[in-house]
C-alpha cells in the first residue's frame, strides 16, 4: 500500500477501496523526519493564531468590534476602528500637554512669585490693552453655572480650559529650566510626527494591496464567484444575508459595466446634452453650497456681535445661549440639508453608481471643510478687522480689543462650543428619531413604515462627521488645551451611542461598502482636515498678534518669537548644529536626496504594476502554448 | 468520553491523525458527532454508511447551499446516493480543516462546484454556482441577460486556453491570486 500520506485515509488496512482510483491525487512520499516537521509546523501555526486572537480580545474594545464586524459586515467596522484610533490619538495628545503644559502651570502657580521672572519688557503702546477681566464682579445666578458650562465663559474662561489662563512663567535656575510658553508651542506640534507616522504605515499598506491586486477598477467576476462563499458562515440568517450581499454586489458591478459600454456608445449629440446637463447640476450644486457658507458667515457675524454687545458680559438667559450657538445650529442645518439635496440632483446626473458615491462623499467633504473654513475667516475678520491695522479698533492694540479682550479664548470657545453641539445633536438625533424610528417601523404595520424600513448605518457621513469633530478639535488645540481630553470623552460616549443605536436600530446593510479602498479614503480625508488645521494653527502662530492680556505671549509680537529668543539661549555648539541643519548646504542636499528617493519609489510602484498585467498575459500564452503541444492533456 | 472512545482505539487514531489533517481532538469530536447520528441499534460506527439527509442536519452543513455537493464528492458508497462512512466524513474535515493546504481546498473546491461532475466548469456549472451563491429563488437571482453577462466575463478572465469551459489548472490560477480562500474554504466543528 501506499506510504503515509497527509491525502486520502483510503490507504487504511481495514477499508476497502472501491472507488479509489477516480479520486486518486498522487502526493510525493514523506519520510519520519518530514513528517515529525510537519507536525510541529502544524502546532505552531496554530498557537500563533490562538496568541493573535488572545491579542485581539485585549485591545481596547476588539470583542465588541468584532461583533459588530460579524453582524454588520466591514463598512460598520472600519467606522468603529477609526473611531477606536482618534480615541487614542486624542488621549494620547491630551497626556503631551498635561504632561508639558497644564501640570507644569498647576506647579508653578503653586510655588509661587519667587521663582518666576516674566522676561521680555512690556512694549505696549497703551495700558489700556493689557486689561482682561474674565471675571465680571456681582451675583452669580445658579442656572448661570450651567449656561457658563455650556458656552464656555463665565468660571470657565478663566480656567486651565482655555489660553487665557496660562501665565508667561519661565523658571530657570543653574540646573534646571523650564519655559511654559516654548512648551505650550512644542505640544501644538505635537500632532506632525504622530499623525505622519502612525498613519502613513496603513496609507502605504493599503496602497501596496490597490497595486498587487492590479488595481480596484478592474472587476474580477471570477474571483468574486469563485471566492465568494464562505463556508463557516452558520444559520438561515447569516446565510440569507451573504447571498443578498453577493447578488447585490454582482447586480451593481454588472450594471456599471453595462453602463460604460452604453456611454461609450452614446450618439454624439446625446453625449453634448449629458455632459451640460451635468455641468448645470454642477453649477447648481455649487450654487447650494454658497448659499450655505453664506448663512454661516452671517450666522456667525450676527452671533460675534451679540456676544460683543453683552452687557457687562453677563449671561442673558436661553436668548443669549441661542445667539452663541447659532453658528454650530446653522453649520449642522447644512450639513443635513445640502447632502440630501444633492442626493436628489445626482439622481438627475446618471454616473454610475460607483462615481456617484464617490461624487457624493467628496461634495459632503467640501460642504463641511470649506463651512469650517468660512466660520474661521469670519472670526479671523472680527478679530483683525480684516487685516487692516490702520482701523480704528485694531490701531492700538493690533488686534480688535475692543471686542475681543483675549481674541484666544474666544476661538477656543468657539471650538469648544463647537465640539460640545456636535455631540448633543448625536445623542438628540439618537433618541428623538432613531429609536421612535424603530418604534414605528416594528409596531405599527403599514405601507409607508414598509417602504422607509429600520434605518442602515451610513458609514460615509458618519465617518466625515468624525473627521470634521477632528478637525475642530485640531484647529481649537492651541486655543484649549483641555479640547483633545473632552473630546476623547466625547468619542467614548459617542462609540457607546453609536454601537446601542446599532444593535437595537439598524438592519444589517444590504449593500456592501468596499472597505479597502474606504480606509484609504478615510484617511485621505483625515489628512485634509489636518491641514486645514495646521493652515489656521500655523496663521495664528506666525502673523496674528496675541492679545496683550492674557495667556502664555502676552509680551510677544507673535506667538513664534519665542523659540528664536530661547534659540539663543542654547549652547553654542548646539546652536551651530542647528543652523548647520538649516543652512543651505545641508537642506539642498537633503531635498534632492528625499526626491531621488521619491521618484525611484514612484517608478517601482508603477513598474510593479505593470509587471503584474504582462505576467498576467504571459501565463496565458504560456498555457495556450503548453496545450497546444499536448492537445491531449485538455 | 465513556464508550464511544472505545470504538476508535490508540492505533487507529495514529493512523488517522497521520493520513488525515486533523488533530486528535479533532478526530475524537468528529467521531462523537459522528456517533450521534448514528441509528440507536448501530454498535460498529466505523463500518456503516449514514444516508445523506441525515448529514445534512448538521448545523455546519444545514444552511450552506453547498450541502448536498459537499456529500456528493466526499461519498465513495456504490449507489452515488452521497452517504457517507466515517472515513468519508474524515476526508470531508480533513479538506475543510485549518491546515489543509491550498491546492487540496482547490481541488475540492473545484470538484464541489463541477454540478455535472464532468471533470470542466462549463455554463451549466456556472450558472448553477451563481445560482447557489445568490439564492436561487426567482427574486434572488439575476436576470437571464445578467447571467449571460456574468459568465461571459468570466470565462473571459479565466478561460485561457479558450475552449469554452474552465478547467482545474485555470480554477487553481484564479484561487491562488485570493489570499483568503484557503481561510473562507473552512468548516469546524
Amino acid at each position: 500500500r501506499r506510504l503515509p500520506s497527509q491525502m486520502s485515509i483510503h490507504d487504511l488496512p481495514h477499508y476497502n477501496p472501491s472507488l479509489s482510483d477516480s479520486r486518486g491525487i498522487q502526493v510525493p512520499v514523506l519520510s519520519k523526519v518530514e513528517l515529525w516537521k510537519q507536525e510541529k509546523l502544524k502546532k505552531l501555526r496554530k498557537f500563533q493564531t490562538q496568541a493573535r486572537e488572545f491579542l485581539y480580545f485585549l485591545v481596547l474594545w476588539g470583542k465588541t468590534i468584532q461583533k459588530i464586524g460579524g453582524n454588520f459586515g466591514g463598512g460598520v467596522k472600519s467606522y468603529f476602528l477609526f473611531l477606536r484610533f482618534l480615541v487614542v490619538l486624542n488621549f494620547l495628545s491630551f497626556l503631551l500637554i498635561a504632561g508639558f503644559v497644564i501640570i507644569p502651570s498647576l506647579v508653578f502657580r503653586q510655588v509661587g512669585t519667587s521663582f518666576m521672572n516674566s522676561t521680555g519688557e512690556v512694549l505696549v503702546k497703551s495700558k489700556i490693552c493689557t486689561i482682561y477681566e474674565p471675571n465680571p464682579p456681582g451675583l452669580v445666578v445658579f442656572y448661570n453655572f450651567f449656561l457658563d458650562l455650556l458656552s464656555g465663559t463665565g468660571f470657565m474662561e478663566y480656567s486651565f480650559m482655555f489660553y487665557g489662563y496660562y501665565n508667561n512663567t519661565m523658571v530657570g535656575n543653574s540646573s534646571f529650566s523650564y519655559k511654559i510658553p516654548l512648551a505650550y508651542l512644542f505640544t501644538a506640534f505635537r500632532l506632525t510626527p504622530s499623525f505622519l507616522t502612525g498613519r502613513s504605515h496603513s496609507m502605504g499598506s493599503a496602497a501596496r494591496v490597490a497595486v498587487a491586486t492590479g488595481g480596484s477598477t478592474v472587476v474580477n467576476y471570477s474571483m468574486i464567484v469563485f471566492n465568494g462563499w464562505n463556508f463557516g458562515c452558520l444559520g438561515e440568517t447569516a446565510t440569507k444575508l451573504k447571498q443578498k450581499n453577493l447578488l447585490y454586489r454582482l447586480q451593481v458591478d454588472l450594471e456599471e459595466e453595462s453602463l460604460k459600454k452604453r456611454a461609450a456608445s452614446l450618439t454624439l449629440l446625446k453625449k453634448f446634452g449629458l455632459h451640460s446637463l451635468r455641468l448645470l447640476m454642477a453649477l447648481l450644486v455649487l450654487g447650494l453650497n454658497i448659499a450655505a457658507f453664506y448663512g454661516i458667515y452671517y450666522a456667525t457675524t450676527y452671533s460675534q456681535e451679540q456676544q460683543n454687545k453683552r452687557v457687562n458680559k453677563e449671561s442673558d438667559g436661553v436668548q443669549d445661549l441661542f445667539f452663541e450657538y447659532l453658528p454650530s445650529i446653522v453649520i449642522s442645518v447644512a450639513n443635513f440639508l445640502v447632502p440630501l439635496l444633492c442626493d436628489q440632483i445626482a439622481k438627475v446626473e446618471h454616473y454610475s453608481p460607483s462615481i456617484t458615491v464617490i461624487v457624493a462623499l467628496l461634495r459632503a467633504v467640501v460642504l463641511r471643510f470649506v463651512g469650517l473654513g468660512v466660520l474661521l475667516f469670519t472670526l479671523w475678520n472680527q478679530i483683525t478687522c480684516t487685516g487692516n491695522m490702520d482701523d480704528a479698533k485694531c490701531k492700538e492694540c493690533s488686534y480688535n480689543y475692543a471686542s475681543y479682550a483675549c481674541w484666544e479664548t474666544r476661538v477656543g470657545q468657539e471650538m469648544y462650543k463647537l465640539t460640545l453641539f456636535d455631540l448633543l445633536i448625536n445623542i438628540a438625533v439618537l433618541v428623538l428619531v432613531e429609536f421612535p424610528r424603530r418604534m414605528v417601523v416594528d409596531n405599527w404595520s403599514s405601507k409607508v413604515s414598509q417602504m422607509v424600513g429600520r434605518q442602515e448605518f451610513v458609514v460615509s457621513s458618519n465617518v466625515l462627521g468624525l473627521v470634521y469633530s477632528q478637525t475642530v478639535v485640531w484647529t481649537g488645540a492651541l486655543f484649549c488645551p483641555l479640547l483633545p481630553l473632552i473630546n476623547t470623552v466625547k468619542f467614548v460616549i459617542l462609540f457607546y451611542c453609536k454601537k446601542i443605536t446599532l444593535f437595537s436600530n439598524c438592519r444589517p446593510p444590504q449593500k456592501t461598502f468596499r472597505s479597502t479602498t474606504s480606509a484609504f479614503f478615510f484617511l485621505v480625508v483625515l489628512l485634509l482636515g489636518w491641514m486645514l488645521a495646521s493652515v489656521v494653527m500655523i496663521y495664528s502662530i506666525a502673523v496674528i498678534h496675541p492679545s496683550r492680556g492674557c495667556g502664555p505671549f502676552r509680551f510677544s509680537d507673535n506667538m513664534w518669537s519665542i523659540i528664536p529668543t530661547s534659540f539663543y539661549n542654547l549652547s553654542a555648539a548646539t546652536q551651530e548644529f542647528l543652523f548647520f541643519i538649516g543652512s543651505q548646504a545641508f537642506t539642498i542636499p537633503l531635498f534632492s536626496l528625499s526626491g531621488l528617493v521619491m521618484c525611484y519609489v514612484i517608478a517601482l510602484f508603477s513598474i510593479y504594476g505593470k509587471s503584474v498585467g504582462l505576467l498576467r498575459l504571459h501565463i496565458g500564452h504560456e498555457l495556450t502554448r503548453f496545450f497546444s503541444i499536448f492537445p491531449f492533456l485538455l | 468520553m465513556g464508550t464511544t472512545a472505545s470504538q476508535l482505539d490508540k492505533g487507529m487514531l495514529s493512523e488517522y491523525q497521520e493520513l488525515t489533517f486533523l488533530t486528535k481532538q479533532e478526530i475524537l469530536l468528529a467521531y462523537k458527532r459522528f456517533s450521534e447520528l448514528l441509528p440507536k441499534e448501530e454498535t460498529n460506527g466505523l463500518s456503516y454508511r449514514i444516508p445523506m439527509n441525515a448529514i445534512l442536519e448538521l448545523p455546519e452543513l444545514k444552511t450552506n447551499p453547498f450541502n448536498k455537493r459537499i456529500c456528493m464528492v466526499f461519498s465513495t458508497s456504490d449507489s452515488h446516493d452521497g452517504s457517507l462512512s466515517f472515513d468519508d466524513f474524515l476526508d470531508l474535515l480533513s479538506a475543510f480543516s485549518d491546515s489543509a493546504t491550498l491546492e487540496i481546498k482547490s481541488h475540492y473546491a473545484f470538484r464541489i462546484f463541477d454540478f455535472d461532475d464532468d471533470g470542466t466548469l462549463g455554463r451549466q456549472d456556472l450558472e448553477k454556482l451563481v445560482n447557489c451563491l445568490t439564492g436561487g429563488t426567482v427574486d434572488t437571482s439575476l436576470t437571464p441577460e445578467e447571467m449571460k453577462q456574468l459568465i461571459d466575463n468570466i470565462l473571459e478572465e479565466s478561460d485561457i486556453d479558450k475552449d469554452g469551459t474552465v478547467n482545474l489548472s485555470e480554477f487553481q490560477h484564479v484561487i491562488s491570486r485570493s489570499p483568503d480562500f484557503v481561510s473562507s474554504f473552512k468548516i469546524v466543528l
